[in-house]
């Protein structure tokens, strides 16, 4: 199975850390830890991170089988899973793929500052393809419908919780209604964003 | 009123970077008052910004019960900002779990939506607990008319039978039932989660084989495949026949994956090899990967490509290099070992320096300069210490493999080791020396050897000035003196080693850089070395060699009182213990005057005087009555506590004013006193084994030994004493009872037994238990070395591993070998702090009938001599 997801950019600050299985140290040891060993690798290494530090941090907590970092890089953000023997290396490339084109299908040429500002959005994203560290769906349009459908949901729902805002926000992304100059100033002029 | 949403936290964040800290606090102080609101709202504004602050490593398990809260509003993005919080924060303890139970049941039955985040959050949530509650609820959900909750459902099954397995007869079928589902994704979920139940229990999913079949030969959705044969990797193993059916399918997708069953590895190396050789890194990972596994049963296919694999442990991908490093460990064999340890020895040695380079390696190092002359960078990121700490003990278990399995010359083996020592730069000194001490101890046919090796080492004076630098390796100094001291009566070690052009060495100023149990050792050894030699003087005398012995033995003195006043006090133990009889030797040497005796003689006409000073003969004896040899493991459980052993009478009656600490130290009496029973009996032996002449000097060492001791014991007491001035009365004589004890040399601390052999336990070395030539027979002899050194080394002979160890004769090996013997043997209490005083209370009680333990006598005597220094070091 998959036993994290975590998205840091170049600098190490974490955009996203979802841990699947309880850890006994903390999450941000463990992400400074991987970010300091991947930073130092060079554009042509393998994506499959493989250090003796690595076994000492992931070592006392499953110690019933050894843990791989798979990792992907998109212009300033890493993408990093941790799975067990389970899973398929190449395959969990793949699906780091699937995640990423997940976003962007999300956001519309997603960049680090979408996952910055709608890091519950990603989070959502990332339920529709993983839940509980197994595949739920590897499909991108089925990925997709059902992002859209949740976010539409949400913003209905905020929408009858809040008639003055405008039929802006629910926790929705930017394509919950901020494409347009009009709409993105009504939500700057309501204050009421995305609460 | 504005509150601020995550937005503007955010914001806030990235405009204060520079005082992030106060400004999270202030945050944290909103969130606090804003999360107690009626209004949901707020409240979840709060949690969410909770959330994403405890991203940033800030607690918020104290939020828990305002999480569950925010989850049971109605309102659908309200709930999932609740559900969120609780999958990033809350852990299998977590309290108010179990508050969540009717609030799951209602989700699970209300809108689509509302089933999703719950399936999800539960997924992630579940306890034993909530499982037990809520399975029948989940199970229900998988024949949900959507697929989507369906996809979900099977996955929070999966998760929930992990937690509460009694569910599993129910769960199953319904779940096999959804391999048929006409949803593809539906199928695909059940797939990863039967990949996920057939990895821990094989056997029970046999029956699934035709359906997985089926599906594997129909489908076209990749994932799926990948884990189908995932699936029959894990099955196959326990049913032959699959392996014949899955043949033409697997020949099919052989591209997609490296699966496991043997037939497929085999089709497959060849391809494999194609991937090592692939500029895609990946690849060659996942080929790598897959070597290893085939390693272990197809040796030969993977040996073919040695080469290839030799040259990826340089690579500058650290992940692919220690890719290679597993798979050559998994090929090694007794022909190539010597071939890939050169190679590997090549890439640690630093390419600016390389101080002790042999001719093998000067020779790798030509053969692979083509490939480093290209490569500066390569070669510089080997040096990474952590890999280098890796690729070294890497290294080391290769090559003691099964007890040395693949070692085939040890002369080679050792100089790979004393190799190590000089080009590691990483701390692995520790395991090189356990290494040595072990092989020397093991292979008699290297000893000679490794003696040579170990003078060369010792008298290198840059080593011993570098033994403060991070990395030196230093610890190996304790085997080279070890080994050289406890290998000096051997008559060709002897040659090699030149005791009196070593004994300067060992006694050096600059020795106090090293450790003190690298000092113990070195104290021990020269002593040793000085008995050999002065006994092989005795031999071939010549009364012109006094002048050599006198000054030889004015310099160990000179040099020995250095180290008397160490600051540790093991060292000055056994400085003291030395200069004291080289103290006696001294004086029998000045009143020794050949003048005389050379006119006496004919006077004489007997040889009843030796034309020799006799206290030439003093020390020898002391080290080398017995041959150290290994020990099989299960030697010490195999000896039964005779009957006559009574371990609860005092032997000595505690002293009154420690009856407060009666139960503590109970525990430590039973030990210690078997201790004493057996020192008791052993004393009496070594006084029988003795000259008279020496039985003089135990008597005059003791005397001037306990002296430097007494006096030091009170000042030491009191300074401890200040220290806990205002403790407790008890914990000061317990500080008071531990402070002695550490000055005891016949108190083995109690503490965790750090063998220095912690690979193999039943390497550890212990003296030969049985034939000890009979303790008359040693006195009648002058001689008793020279009657274990009639053999002769021939070197060119295969060396004999001794794997097993020895066994007491006549012993009947215990049922189970499970405990390790270590423990009951050293882990020694002594009962009062008074047994130095005490001493001549122990004098050989004859009422104890010898016979009838032999065996345990001898293992004590024997740790005495060979395992004393080996004992500090475990210390």
């Amino acid at each position: 199975m998959i036993h994290s997801v975590i998205i840091f950019n170049t600098s190490g600050i974490p955009r996203l850390i979802k841990f699947y299985t309880p850890i006994n140290q903390s999450a941000q040891a463990i992400v400074t830890k991987i970010y300091s060993l991947i930073s130092i690798r060079s554009s042509g290494s393998c994506n499959f991170l493989e250090a003796p530090e690595l076994d000492e941090l992931l070592g006392p907590k499953y110690d019933i089988e050894k843990l791989r970092v798979v990792y992907r890089s998109y212009a300033t953000l890493h993408f990093v899973f941790v799975v067990d023997s389970s899973e398929s290396e190449l395959g969990i490339l793949d699906l780091i793929q699937v995640f990423v084109e997940a976003l962007d299908r999300a956001f519309e040429n997603v960049c680090e500052l979408d996952l910055v500002f709608h890091f519950d959005e990603v989070h959502h994203i990332l339920a529709e393809i993983i839940q509980g560290g197994l595949v739920l769906e590897t499909n991108l349009d089925e990925i997709d419908s059902a992002v859209h459908q949740t976010a539409s949901a949400r913003k209905q729902s905020f929408a009858a919780a809040n008639p003055l805002a405008l039929g802006v926000g629910g926790v929705g992304p930017r394509s919950a209604g901020l494409q347009t100059p009009l709409g993105w100033l009504t939500g700057k002029l309501t204050g009421v964003g995305t609460r | 009123m504005w509150e601020r949403t995550l937005q503007d936290l955010i914001r806030g964040l990235r405009a204060n970077k520079k005082d992030e800290a106060k400004f999270i606090a202030q945050a944290v102080d909103e969130i606090r008052q804003e999360i107690k609101n009626k209004d949901m709202e707020l409240k979840a504004g709060a949690v969410l910004k909770l959330t994403y602050l405890e991203m940033l490593g800030y607690d918020m398990s104290w939020a828990s019960f305002h999480v569950v809260e925010v989850m049971s509003s109605p309102k659908y993005h309200l709930k999932t900002v609740g559900y969120l919080a609780a999958t990033q924060s809350f852990g299998p303890d977590t309290d108010v779990l179990m508050l969540t139970t009717n609030l799951l049941k209602k989700d699970l039955s209300s809108s689509p939506n509302d089933i999703a985040i719950s399936l999800n959050g539960l997924s992630h949530t579940v306890s034993p607990d909530l499982a037990r509650d809520l399975s029948h609820d989940i199970v229900t959900m998988l024949n949900h008319s959507k697929p989507h909750i369906r996809k979900r459902a099977v996955i929070a099954v999966y998760k929930m039978l992990v937690k509460y397995p009694e569910a599993t007869p129910i769960a199953l079928t319904r779940l096999k039932e959804k391999l048929d589902d006409q949803d593809p994704g539906v199928v695909a979920a059940t797939i990863n989660v039967l990949c996920e139940l057939v990895r821990r229990e094989p056997r029970e999913y046999l029956s699934l084989a035709p359906q997985l079949f089926r599906l594997m030969t129909t489908s076209s959705n990749n994932w799926m495949l990948i884990k189908l044969i995932k699936l029959f990797g894990f099955l196959s193993p326990h049913e032959p026949r699959l392996v014949k059916k899955l043949q033409p399918p697997i020949t099919e997708l052989i591209s997609t994956t490296s699966a496991i069953s043997l037939l497929y590895e085999c089709l497959c190396v060849t391809k494999l090899a194609a991937f090592l050789q692939d500029p895609d890194q990946n690849l060659k990972y996942i080929a790598f990967l897959a070597l290893v596994k085939i390693a272990p049963t197809h040796r030969n296919l993977v040996a073919q490509y040695q080469d290839m694999i030799l040259s990826s442990v340089g690579d500058h991908d650290l992940s692919i290099r220690m890719r290679a490093l597993d798979l050559l460990s998994a090929m090694v064999t007794r022909d190539n070992l010597q071939s890939i340890v050169q190679q590997l020895l090549s890439y640690l040695v630093r390419p600016d320096s390389s101080p002790f380079p042999t001719a093998a390696q000067s020779l790798s190092l030509n053969i692979t300069s083509p490939l480093s002359d290209g490569t500066g960078l390569v070669l510089a990121s080997t040096h990474v210490s952590s890999y280098r700490l890796i690729l070294i003990q890497r290294l080391l278990t290769i090559c003691s493999y099964d007890t040395y399995d693949n070692v085939v010359d040890f002369q080679w083996y050792l100089s790979v080791l004393l190799d190590l020592t000089y080009i590691a730069s990483v701390k692995v000194g520790d395991q090189i020396r356990d290494q040595l001490v072990d092989i020397v101890a093991r292979v008699r046919g290297v000893k000679r050897w490794a003696v040579e090796l170990m003078t060369r080492l010792l008298r290198d004076d840059t080593f011993l000035t570098n033994s403060r630098e991070e990395g030196s390796c230093a610890e190996v100094l304790w085997a080279a003196a070890w080994i050289c001291g406890e290998n000096s009566s051997d008559a060709q070690s002897r040659e090699i080693a030149e005791p009196q052009k070593l004994l300067p060495h060992l006694l050096q100023p600059s020795v106090s850089l090293l450790t003190s149990e690298t000092i113990v050792a070195y104290l021990q050894a020269a002593v040793k070395l000085f008995g050999a030699w002065s006994m092989e003087l005795s031999q071939n005398w010549e009364s012109r060699k006094i002048q050599d012995v006198r000054e030889v033995v004015d310099t160990l003195i000179f040099r020995l009182k250095d180290f008397t006043s160490h600051s540790e006090i093991e060292v000055q133990e056994r400085a003291a213990n030395a200069l004291q009889l080289f103290t006696f030797v001294r004086a029998d040497l000045a009143s020794f005057h050949p003048e005389d005796l050379a006119t006496r003689l004919p006077a004489d006409g007997s040889s009843q005087a030796p034309a020799y000073p006799k206290s030439l003969l003093l020390i020898s004896p002391l080290f080398s009555t017995y041959e150290l040899n290994s020990v099989n493991i299960a030697a010490q459980d195999s000896i039964s506590a005779p009957e006559s052993l009574d371990l609860d009478t005092w032997i000595v009656p505690p002293p009154k004013h420690f009856s407060m600490d009666t139960v503590a130290v109970t525990d430590g009496n039973e030990k210690g006193e078997r201790h004493l029973t057996k020192r008791k009996i052993k004393n009496k032996g070594k006084g029988k084994g003795k000259e008279r002449s020496t039985n003089v000097v135990t008597v005059k060492l003791r005397d001037s030994q306990t002296d430097p001791m007494t006096s030091e014991e009170p000042e030491t007491e009191r300074i401890e004493r200040e220290k806990v001035a205002n403790c407790s009365y008890l914990k000061q004589q317990r500080l008071a009872r531990m402070e002695l004890r550490r000055h005891d040399p016949y108190y083995i601390p109690d503490r965790p037994y750090s063998a220095p052999f912690t690979n193999e336990v039943d390497t550890i070395p212990v003296v030969r238990l049985d034939d000890l030539p009979p303790l008359s027979q040693v006195a009648e002899t002058q001689f008793p070395s020279l009657l274990r050194n009639s053999g002769t080394l021939i070197p060119s002979e295969p060396f004999v591993v001794d794997r097993n160890g020895e066994m007491p004769e006549g012993a009947i090996p215990p049922a189970s070998l499970a405990p390790p013997p270590a423990a009951s043997t050293t882990r020694i209490t002594l009962t009062t702090p008074q047994a130095l005083s005490s001493f001549p209370a122990y004098v050989v009680d004859e009422g104890v009938p010898r016979t009838v333990t032999p065996e345990p006598i001898k293992v004590k005597h024997a740790k005495k001599k060979g395992a004393k220094s080996k004992r500090t070091v475990a210390d």
